[in-house]
């Protein structure tokens, strides 16, 4: 790989300051290919970190989609745009991509972004990587530096866009933060007011400032995507599909346990197996994880992104899990009826022994 | 009795059954990952069907939404509370008792 | 076998009330003994969710909506609890 590269890899999000990012990518690639003779060429990727199943998750393909196309026209423009002082003979043509990658697989980690930028790069034999500087793969949480540091470990070169933040976050606030902090606010205020019993004035006002200090203080940590009232309904309307279902698994497991427990042999054989389930946020984990404590002799050790550690009881109820019913509900509640229809564990072959505990840390 | 009360009654009795097999197997099942397995289950169900039995009694009140309000926290907090410290457990490398470790402790 | 000054339901309510709160005697056993740490969390997160029920057991008997508000708030320590517990474990005192 040379010192640099015409070839050029773009990771795509929604981010403040992406249009500047696109222009410094097209400008180098104009600029590198018109020194070395190199074809240039700018790719935008997007990785996407869920599988578009859903009808509702199809509505944020769409929104993908559009980023793209920005990109895209954004692209076209700089490139004329440079050209109008000196129009040069040697205009070199710069082709513009864009491709949506990672739809077949898990993206959790800065590595697993890397990972797939990476191969995408590789595919395509691009050289170099410009990753806008206000870049968050995968929602809100802060992703970028180890990302850089994973993509910086290949033999690509990895660069972040020098373009400036622009500063205006906190102090006004943005379409996603205050639908995040209407949200938290109804939540107190309905719940303060729930328990207060009775609407009066007093009621009414305490519970606005009381619910406005909570909204203050957790709206921007409670939630790490974007509240969206169509996709809150229907997960809320599955969720209670889902909920008579698991209170009649919860009352077998329990006349399962009961019978264990009080049979005078206590015919247990209990195991720790680790489990990979095909889930992605947290939300969903945590509704799996706790279904799984509450249901047929098996119980949540641990969690480590979507490896779940399971301690069975009986045999089977280790069955009862590889055949994988509750992940399946669970997947229908959060990514749709389309997403429920997928191989058990068992067939998946994401099922094995954890017979070690790991070494405890001494201090 | 009104029928009601009946069948208010019968939960808070179911309750208390599940409660005892609770605390059998709290005392009786050989280490604590076994134990947890005790009161994430059959301690969540004992609690959710007296509670439930008192969100029957008090019908259209204040009172039973709040007493539901309880029910759906213990039905969440119950296995989490079991997950955090068996993790602990976990954590620290505490060996889970197999059936090859022989009968009762 | 009916209480005095109590009809038969209140009985019956009562009843389940002191069998949890015996339940909760016993699970003392469990805190006592151990023999590790958790063993202990487990049994009082235990105990802590009989309490919970028979406060609104002593509710619906008595006819007191306002123990409920007693039981939402222990039912919050008693997880609360939990957590920092586990926690405090992990971390051997490292964070809280």
């Amino acid at each position: 790989m040379s010192e640099t590269s015409a070839r050029i890899l773009v990771p795509v999000g929604e981010s403040s300051t992406f249009r500047n990012t696109a222009a410094y990518a097209t400008r180098e690639a104009r600029r590198v290919a018109s020194e070395t003779g190199e074809e240039a060429t700018v790719h935008f990727v997007y990785p996407v970190r869920w599988q578009l199943v859903d009808e509702l998750e199809r509505s944020a393909s769409e929104e993908v989609a559009d980023i793209l196309d920005r990109a895209r026209v954004w692209a076209a423009e700089d490139l004329d745009y440079d050209d109008d002082g000196e129009i040069d003979d040697d205009g070199v043509p710069v082709s513009i991509e864009t491709a949506v990658v990672g739809e077949d697989r898990y993206l959790f980690s800065p590595s697993d972004f890397a990972d797939v930028l990476l191969e995408y790069a590789r595919d395509r034999d691009l050289g170099r990587i410009i990753v806008d500087p206000e870049y968050q793969p995968g929602g809100s949480a802060p992703m970028l530096q180890p990302l850089e540091l994973e993509l910086s470990r290949s033999d690509r070169i990895v660069e972040e866009a020098p373009v400036d933040r622009v500063v205006e976050r906190g102090r006004f606030p943005s379409r996603s933060n205050l639908s995040k902090a209407l949200v938290m606010f109804g939540a107190s205020f309905s719940f303060y007011l729930l328990l207060a019993g009775v609407l009066d004035t007093f009621n009414l006002l305490t519970g606005a400032v009381s619910a406005g200090i909570v909204t203050t203080v957790f709206s921007r940590i409670t939630f790490r995507e974007t509240p969206k009232a169509g996709r809150l309904l229907r997960r809320t309307g599955r969720f209670i599909l889902y909920v008579p279902y698991l209170l009649w698994e919860i009352l077998k497991a329990n006349i399962e346990v009961a019978y264990i427990i009080l049979h005078p042999s206590l015919p247990i054989d209990p195991k720790i197996q680790r489990y990979r389930a095909a889930i992605w946020d947290d939300l969903s984990v945590t509704t799996l994880a706790n279904s799984i404590t509450l249901t047929p002799g098996t119980l949540t050790v641990d969690v480590d992104r979507d490896s779940l550690v399971i301690h069975s009881l009986t045999g089977s109820a280790r069955d009862g899990l590889a055949d994988g019913p509750l992940e399946r509900a669970v997947r229908f509640i959060y990514y749709g009826r389309a997403a429920a229809r997928i191989p058990s564990p068992r067939e998946r072959g994401t099922v094995e022994d954890e017979s070690v505990p790991p070494t405890p840390e001494e201090p | 009795m009104t029928p009601l009360e009946y069948l208010v009654s019968g939960l808070v009795l179911a309750g208390v059954f599940f409660g005892f097999v609770a605390v059998v197997g709290i005392i009786r099942l050989p280490d604590l990952y076994t134990r947890a397995h005790a009161t994430s289950k059959s301690d969540t169900l004992g609690t959710v069907l007296s509670l439930g039995g008192v969100v029957l009694l008090f019908g259209a009140d204040v009172a039973a939404v709040k007493t539901a309000l309880l029910l759906l926290f213990m039905f969440i907090t119950n296995p989490t509370a079991a997950h955090a410290i068996t993790r602990a457990a976990y954590e620290q490398g505490i060996e889970p008792w197999t059936a090859d470790d022989g009968g009762g402790d | 076998m009916v209480l005095e000054g109590f009809s038969t339901f209140q009985t019956i309510l009562l009843g389940g009330a002191a069998a949890f709160a015996t339940f909760a005697i016993v699970l003392l056993y469990r805190v006592v003994r151990g023999p590790t740490m958790e063993d202990r969390v487990i049994a009082i997160n235990a105990i802590g969710t009989n309490t919970v029920v028979v406060l609104a057991l002593a509710a619906a008997a008595f006819g007191q909506p306002g123990y409920l508000d007693v039981a939402l708030v222990y039912a919050l320590l008693n997880f609360l609890a939990s957590i920092a517990i586990s926690k405090f474990i992990v971390e051997r005192g490292g964070v809280l």
